[in-house]
């Protein structure tokens, strides 16, 4: 009967947590077949066209235990699947991986390995932008830093496989050093909650986690191959996995990246000097026992990127004319050879975890090496000069993470541990340019104590850690005379949450957290200009008048204190499912750059601006909702709201993402032997309307001319150019599916900018000289076997 | 069989603790020694202007900024010539980063020997030169008295000719050194490039 068997049933189901909340992104898997789905918004999940017979199913979740059932299939099934939590049970590989920093009472969103093969070829900045909340600041079309609800670079703590990720992170224009091909999963946590990892989670948690090792002896592997029309760009990227034969709870994975592109261009021009190449590989290897496990895993990313050569500028009046420019200077023919200016960035991380399990305590311990290089070109006066790097150091970080979990009843855990870590910046000699930043090494420590538990039907979360950081400092001010100082900053970081089922359908959680960091060196010490950006930049600690560097006793510099409360409210009806995150986030002492005055040079007037304090809030709202028309067709509508201010000085922030909107239309139809999607996605970006004021280099000119220095007396913060207006993208994209063999094949075909629109973002640094990114057509295949 | 037993808990305890001890003696054994600092070969510290009269004493300006993008300003000299005067200008600019003896102290020397990338505009107030008339080459098309070329026969503009017109005071001559690499040409002009200098003098003639 098997060839004329008619395969025409159906099994869907969805996917709840212990409360009979949807779990949206959980992993749907029927083993020994390729059919396998993300749970929608909704929770649910469903296949068609299957044959009838028997199949298990396997369900998992990251922080629940992973659920797996026996169906027999001879008519159609509506399954309905309830995880439950991992803490009660602490599963081990989970444990080994830290993973379950995400608790039921954090305010997160995440892209699941699913939706992120449907975007992947991009950044991790620019893969960010798909969850709502997160946006990111650009410095022109490959270098995306991640913001959270407004707040962006230190305020934000970036978990690398269970690692604080420590680069050069002072600078708007450096983006993160993680190659998104090695997460299965990325989750922001948009609280301050996560104690455990330290200092510096002001705006929140971007958690960056892959698979699990694997523990059978399977061999398996993806391979990705992608190419973009602008850019003329191409990335491949391919992984390898499996046990070891005779050796029982080994795994390994290894893992590699290639990025390939030439300039991109926007409907009317080519960005000139924006290419950018990547290669990036890793490898892990463990094992895992029932009651214990040890892991190591090495990655290595580097990346050397172009910035738009018509961003380049010397000076006020330089940088007057680059603005006004319809095209920008020195825009040539499409290339892929990357000139001056550019960065060159190699991360490497080196890490060893181990965890034991010994009656209801979890004994975790993990060491982590990161080897951070970063070298930026500039145009200089000669091809000797120019071949060096403007900028180079070397950055060392070492942690170490030890933890105990108790399993105190099924309801309760109790989590206390210490971190430590110790960070050397050293710069690379001969740049032959004053060094930005001073020398430093750092000493951190701190203990944390957690407690996690279940009173009716709420769940709770409390939590309490003091740090300690100490610095040693060693630079060079104006004169190119040595300076050297030591100093250390403490603090307590309290936080503390609840997820309440209010009803059948509806689910609140409510987090409220403190949050502290110190200042980095970059804002106490750095000194003159930095890529691209036509302003002076002084430290909190540089004198203006002596031009010497202050001790920092009685300098009143003090550390940014957050509080930060966010509350989000979950509710489904049938078809309808409705998300909203309300937050407050109040920071105490905020660190920004200033406008101070104009200090003249050999290259005429320069604006000045130093790191100064203040008090600033930012106030939000992102909500979404969907609505499933069919069983295969869907609508959402996305949007996400920011008012941000600086509270002392009663003005606004520069760089603050505006309200953002987005409406889609998909249509997803899965069956045995096939599965396909069609989306469409209308994307409106409003103009910034609270922004601060616009003080044009033409006015600056002006105002010297006539002696009059625009900024001694009022040191608002000030913009060079008006915020640009609105703008709405469109983009569709559609993917197909299907088994080969022993084999998963997927196409996708994607359209962004599909309307070919000519449009400025506000927080693109590159906004001041070029229009963005034109219509770019991805095409992706996409093998998993 | 045997593999397996190897790797029990205790094993994969001392697994780790040997890893992160061997990196703890690598950390430790960092040294603590001060930065060495930069030599700073391309900043421009101190121009000096020489206008020399056919036969005269030569009249000598200078601009100096020895903090550079520090935040004390660039301390200008005035200029003072005399009217109806032929004057060659030469101009002078040194890195106060180096010690006098040092070559790199000379950074004419060093735009001199890639002039095919430097040029030198000049702009002044309307009237005070006779020749060359109007008001010069910074954001406008008038003429400036070149003396000097690079490797292509373009000016560079490190020595001049100038002719004074009739007194007068209160006024301003501002010079600009462009760095055009590969984009000096006989049509670029003092927007092409990025700016090496650009500093406006008081003028006034006698």
């Amino acid at each position: 009967m098997s060839a004329q068997e008619v395969c025409n049933l159906t099994l869907s189901g969805m996917v709840t947590d212990e409360n009979g909340i949807a779990l949206r992104g959980a992993s749907v898997q029927l083993k020994r077949t390729i059919l396998g789905a993300a749970t929608s918004e909704s929770g649910k999940f469903r296949f068609e066209k299957i044959c009838p017979g028997s199949y298990t199913l396997v369900v998992q979740y990251l922080g629940y235990e992973s659920f797996e059932t026996f169906v027999v299939l001879d008519r159609n099934e509506e399954l309905s699947i309830n995880l439950q939590p991992d803490e009660i049970v602490l599963h081990e590989v989970i444990v080994a991986d830290h993973a379950q920093v995400i608790n039921r009472s954090n305010n997160a969103a995440s892209l699941s390995a699913h939706q992120l093969a449907e975007v992947n070829g991009k950044s991790l900045g620019e893969t960010l932008q798909n969850l709502s909340g997160v946006n990111s600041i650009q410095s022109g079309p490959a270098i995306f830093k991640p913001v959270i609800h407004g707040v962006h670079s230190q305020r934000i703590l970036i978990l690398n496989n269970g690692i604080r990720q420590e680069g050069q992170q002072w600078g708007a224009e450096h983006a993160p050093e993680i190659d998104p091909f090695i997460a299965n999963n990325i989750t922001v946590i948009k609280d301050a909650a996560a104690i455990k990892y330290g200092t510096d989670a002001l705006g929140g948690v971007i958690v960056v986690t892959p698979a699990e090792l694997p523990t059978d002896q399977k061999l398996g592997g993806k391979l990705h191959l992608i190419g973009n029309s602008n850019g003329r760009a191409g990335t491949i990227s391919g992984l390898l996995e499996g046990g070891i034969k005779n050796l029982k709870g080994w795994g390994w994975r290894v893992q590699g990246t290639g990025r390939l592109s030439g300039d991109a261009h926007t409907p009317e021009y080519v960005l000139s000097n924006t290419g950018f190449r990547e290669m990036n590989y890793s490898a892990s290897v463990g094992h895992h026992t029932e009651k214990s496990g040890v892991e190591v895993f090495y990655s290595n990313f580097n990346t050397t990127v172009g910035i738009l050569r018509g961003s380049v500028n010397e000076s006020t009046a330089d940088l007057a004319a680059a603005m006004n420019r319809e095209v920008p200077a020195n825009t040539s023919a499409f290339t892929y050879t990357i000139n001056e200016p550019r960065q060159e960035v190699n991360h490497n991380l080196v890490k060893v975890n181990g965890h034991i399990k010994r009656a209801k305590n979890v004994y975790n311990l993990q060491y982590g090496l990161q080897i951070n290089n970063r070298k930026e070109f500039d145009l200089r006066r000669g091809a000797a000069l120019t071949a060096l790097p403007a900028l180079a150091y070397t950055l060392y970080t070492h942690t170490l993470d030890a933890e105990r979990e108790t399993a105190i009843s099924d309801s309760h855990t109790r989590c206390v541990g210490l971190n430590g870590m110790v960070q050397d910046n050293n710069k690379l000699d001969g740049t032959q340019t004053l060094p930005f930043i001073p020398n430093f090494r750092n000493y951190s420590t701190g203990v944390f104590w957690i407690e996690k538990f279940s009173h009716r039907k709420t769940d709770y979360d409390i939590g309490l850690r003091y740090d300690f950081r100490h610095y040693q400092v060693a630079g060079f001010n104006f004169q190119n005379r040595l300076y050297k100082t030591q100093f250390g900053f403490g603090n307590v970081t309290a936080t503390a949450g609840a997820a309440v089922k209010l009803s059948e359908t509806t689910s609140l959680i409510t987090n409220a957290g403190s949050a502290w960091r110190p200042p980095n060196v970059a804002e106490l010490y750095s000194l003159g200009t930095h890529q691209s950006a036509a302003a002076i930049e002084y430290g909190l600690l540089l004198d203006e008048v002596t031009t010497q560097v202050k001790d920092i006793k009685n300098s009143g510099v003090a550390a940014e204190h957050a509080l930060k409360w966010v509350n989000t409210i979950r509710h489904q009806k049938n078809k309808w499912q409705l998300e909203a995150t309300a937050y407050v986030n109040y920071i105490f002492n905020y660190i920004y750059l200033q406008p101070r005055g104009i200090t003249e040079t050999g290259r005429g007037p320069f604006v000045y601006f130093r790191y100064t304090q203040t008090d600033a809030s930012f106030t939000g709202v992102d909500a979404s909702t969907q609505y499933e028309l069919s069983n295969k067709f869907s609508v959402r509508a996305s949007a996400s709201l920011l008012r941000a201010r600086d509270v002392t000085q009663k003005d606004f922030l520069i760089f603050i993402p505006s309200n953002r909107y987005d409406l889609s239309f998909r249509y997803e139809s899965i069956t045995i032997n096939k599965s396909f999607f069609a989306q469409a996605k209308l994307k409106y970006v409003a103009r910034q309307s609270r922004s601060p004021r616009v003080v044009s280099t033409a006015e600056i000119l002006a105002a010297k001319e006539q002696g009059i220095d625009l900024f001694l007396q009022d040191s608002r913060n000030f913009d060079f150019l008006a915020a640009p207006e609105g703008y709405a993208l469109l983009s569709v994209s559609t993917g197909l599916s299907v088994p080969v063999q022993n084999t998963k094949l997927d196409f996708r075909l994607s359209a962004d900018n599909l309307a070919n629109v000519r449009y400025r973002e506000y927080t693109n640094r590159m906004r001041y000289f070029a229009n963005e990114t034109g219509r770019n057509v991805t095409v992706a295949v996409n093998l998993t076997f | 069989m045997l593999h397996i037993k190897l790797f029990t808990m205790k094993s994969q305890l001392k697994i780790f603790l040997g890893v992160a001890l061997l990196s703890g003696v690598a950390l430790l054994s960092g040294c603590d020694k001060d930065p060495e600092p930069e030599n700073i070969p391309e900043e421009i510290t101190k121009v000096v202007l020489t206008f020399t009269p056919a036969g005269g004493a030569p009249v000598v300006v200078e601009a100096v900024d020895p903090d550079l993008d520090g935040p004390q300003s660039i301390v200008i000299g005035s200029i003072a010539l005399v009217a109806n005067t032929n004057y060659t200008l030469t101009i002078e600019m040194f890195n106060g980063f180096y010690a006098p003896t040092d070559p790199e102290y000379k950074v004419t020397e060093e735009v001199e020997e890639e002039g095919a990338e430097h040029q030198l505009f000049f702009s002044w107030s309307d009237g005070v030169f006779s020749n060359p008339a109007g008001t010069g080459n910074i954001g406008a098309t008038g003429t400036v008295n070149y003396t000097d070329s690079d490797e292509n026969g373009l000016p560079v503009g490190l020595a001049t000719t100038w002719t004074t017109g009739a007194a007068t005071t209160g006024k301003s001559f501002r010079i600009m050194l462009k760095h055009q690499p590969q984009i000096k040409s006989s049509t670029s002009t003092s927007s092409d490039g990025e700016s090496d200098l650009d500093i406006t003098f008081p003028i006034g003639i006698n």
